[in-house]
């Protein structure tokens, strides 16, 4: 496991001097606009693409028929990617949390944390689109996973978009309900958030797991 | 059973620790839409090398495949160092040393890099052995993978598989594509392993010389069938090519004929059980043959009986 970890990491490093390049670039339009929190979804963005790009990487050396023939299991390689994708996610919520705070700091701002809940909602949004992503990925490979992701992603925002003009336009009623459980959702965003992500983790891993099984190399 | 079985049983098979076998195949199917592995049955005896030979799409990789747990097989069994391959324990993989095709390694890496990983795997990994085979290949340490040629990649992925005390050697096309100097200088490297009585290689290739040189048994598949499964030397002394004219051919009894070629001077005739033939022909002269020309007699012949 540690192993794969390190392969990842190693691979990865070349990104280091654009990422310096980057939050170089992006702290100063911070520091010049006086707000974090475009670093931060910025920031985000980036750590996201690390994880596919490992993924590319190994599917470019055809590492994952090597590595089954070494001392590793099948759910160990999906695993590590799990492990990946959090250690990223909490590198790029560590970098964020301090940046901002250092930001707060150097301009002055008397609440120091402000624009903090930016950073954990950028790191809970990476964490679910993973446990959406990774099965897709870990059954057709990055390649493929990447037209996918587009449609994925695409229709729930086509299909918000249309809901909010037919619900502004009084086409449609969202019932009170939910918007109830809604606004409990947000009052309780600390708890409630936690939860969800544990949860999609968990059933996207086991999906991931028996994906990854039966495949065939 | 189900179908036709092609069974060539080297000698008893046993599924346990002690088992004479460091692989063992009984009854294994693949089916594909347009590929099936027939009922594939073959041992690799302990402290051997057995060559593996057939044609490009003959079922060598599939069966390596087959071998390696990467793929699922639909009927039979297959047992590696004592073991079941499907979920062999970690121990029992640590002992094994593959080399495939391609060198499966990233680009980004260089020889330091994949000793740090390397160590992470496997737990018998031997750093100073794996500097020692670094140095005797000349592989250079800190170029990336990317700025090395073919047979570097081969070299270290070689040099990989030597390194962790791996007491069998599976190798899937590893002297493919290379120049003969990189393939003698390989070959010697598993004869090196060989010294050790309990080592083992299984190696895959259509290169048919560097069977003849290295191997000790050779399995012939042909369209997914296995044709023989023999020891090298065996097979060669069995064996012999006669040069004759066509109307020659019929004198010989058809028991004898493994394949018949003709050309416009006359005709080349493979025949089997060479001593029993020589004794009830003494018209005919039998050269020695080579295992290139018995698979190519057994697969392109005119007449196969």
């Amino acid at each position: 496991m540690l192993g794969l970890l390190l392969k990842d990491f190693i691979n990865l490093k070349r990104y280091t001097k654009i990422f310096g390049l980057f939050i170089f670039i992006y702290g100063f339009m911070a520091y010049t606009q006086k707000d974090a929190s475009s670093f931060t979804s910025i920031f985000a963005l980036l750590f996201t693409i690390l994880t596919m790009s490992s993924y590319a990487y190994d599917e470019v050396a055809k590492w994952d028929v090597y590595a089954l023939t070494m001392p590793i299991s099948r759910e160990e390689i999906v695993r590590s990617k799990y492990y990946l994708m959090l250690l990223l996610v909490a590198l790029s919520f560590a970098f964020s949390t301090v940046f901002t705070i250092v930001l707060n700091f150097i301009l002055g701002i008397a609440n120091i944390y402000l624009g903090l809940e930016a950073c954990y909602i950028a790191a809970s949004v990476i964490v679910l689109f993973y446990s959406i992503t990774l099965p897709i990925i870990t059954k057709l490979g990055i390649e493929k996973a990447r037209i996918i992701f587009f449609a994925v992603y695409m229709i729930p925002v086509v299909i918000g978009y249309f809901i909010k003009k037919a619900a502004n336009a009084g086409m449609i009623k969202i019932p009170t309900r939910l918007l109830e459980i809604s606004k409990i959702a947000i009052q309780y965003r600390f708890i409630v958030i936690p939860i969800v992500l544990l949860i999609a983790l968990w059933i996207s891993y086991e999906i991931a797991i028996r994906i990854y099984q039966k495949k065939e190399f | 059973m189900k179908g036709k079985s092609n069974t060539f049983n080297i000698s008893n098979t046993s599924n346990n620790e002690n088992s004479k076998f460091a692989i063992t195949i009984n009854n294994l199917v693949k089916q594909y839409d347009d590929f099936k592995l027939n009922h594939i049955n073959f041992q690799v005896p302990k402290g051997s090398i057995m060559g593996f030979v057939g044609e490009n799409g003959a079922g060598k990789t599939t069966t390596m495949k087959a071998i390696l747990d990467l793929i699922t097989i639909d009927e039979g069994e297959i047992t590696i160092l004592g073991s079941d391959s499907r979920n062999l324990p970690k121990e029992k993989k640590a002992l094994i040393g593959v080399v495939l095709d391609g060198s499966n390694l990233h680009d980004n890496l260089n020889v330091n890099n994949i000793n740090l990983i390397m160590q992470r795997i496997y737990l018998n990994w031997e750093e100073r052995i794996f500097y020692e085979y670094i140095k005797r290949f000349n592989l250079p340490e800190t170029k990336i993978l990317k700025e090395y040629s073919r047979g570097m990649k081969m070299k270290l992925s070689i040099v990989i598989a030597l390194s962790h005390h791996a007491k069998l050697l599976i190798l899937d096309e590893a002297t493919s594509g290379l120049d003969p100097m990189v393939r003698e200088e390989i070959l010697d490297i598993f004869l090196e392993f060989m010294q050790d009585e309990e080592h083992t290689i299984l190696f895959s290739s259509h290169i048919i010389s560097d069977i003849e040189k290295i191997a000790d048994y050779v399995t012939f598949i042909h369209k997914g069938n296995i044709v023989f499964s023999k020891n090298k030397d065996d097979l060669i002394y069995q064996h012999g090519l006669i040069h004759c004219k066509k109307d020659e051919v019929n004198q010989i009894d058809k028991a004898y004929i493994v394949g018949v070629r003709e050309n416009r001077y006359g005709a080349e005739v493979l025949i089997k059980n060479k001593a029993l033939f020589q004794r009830q022909y003494n018209n005919f002269k039998v050269d020695r043959t080579t295992i290139e020309e018995i698979m190519l007699f057994i697969t392109r012949g005119k007449e196969s009986f």
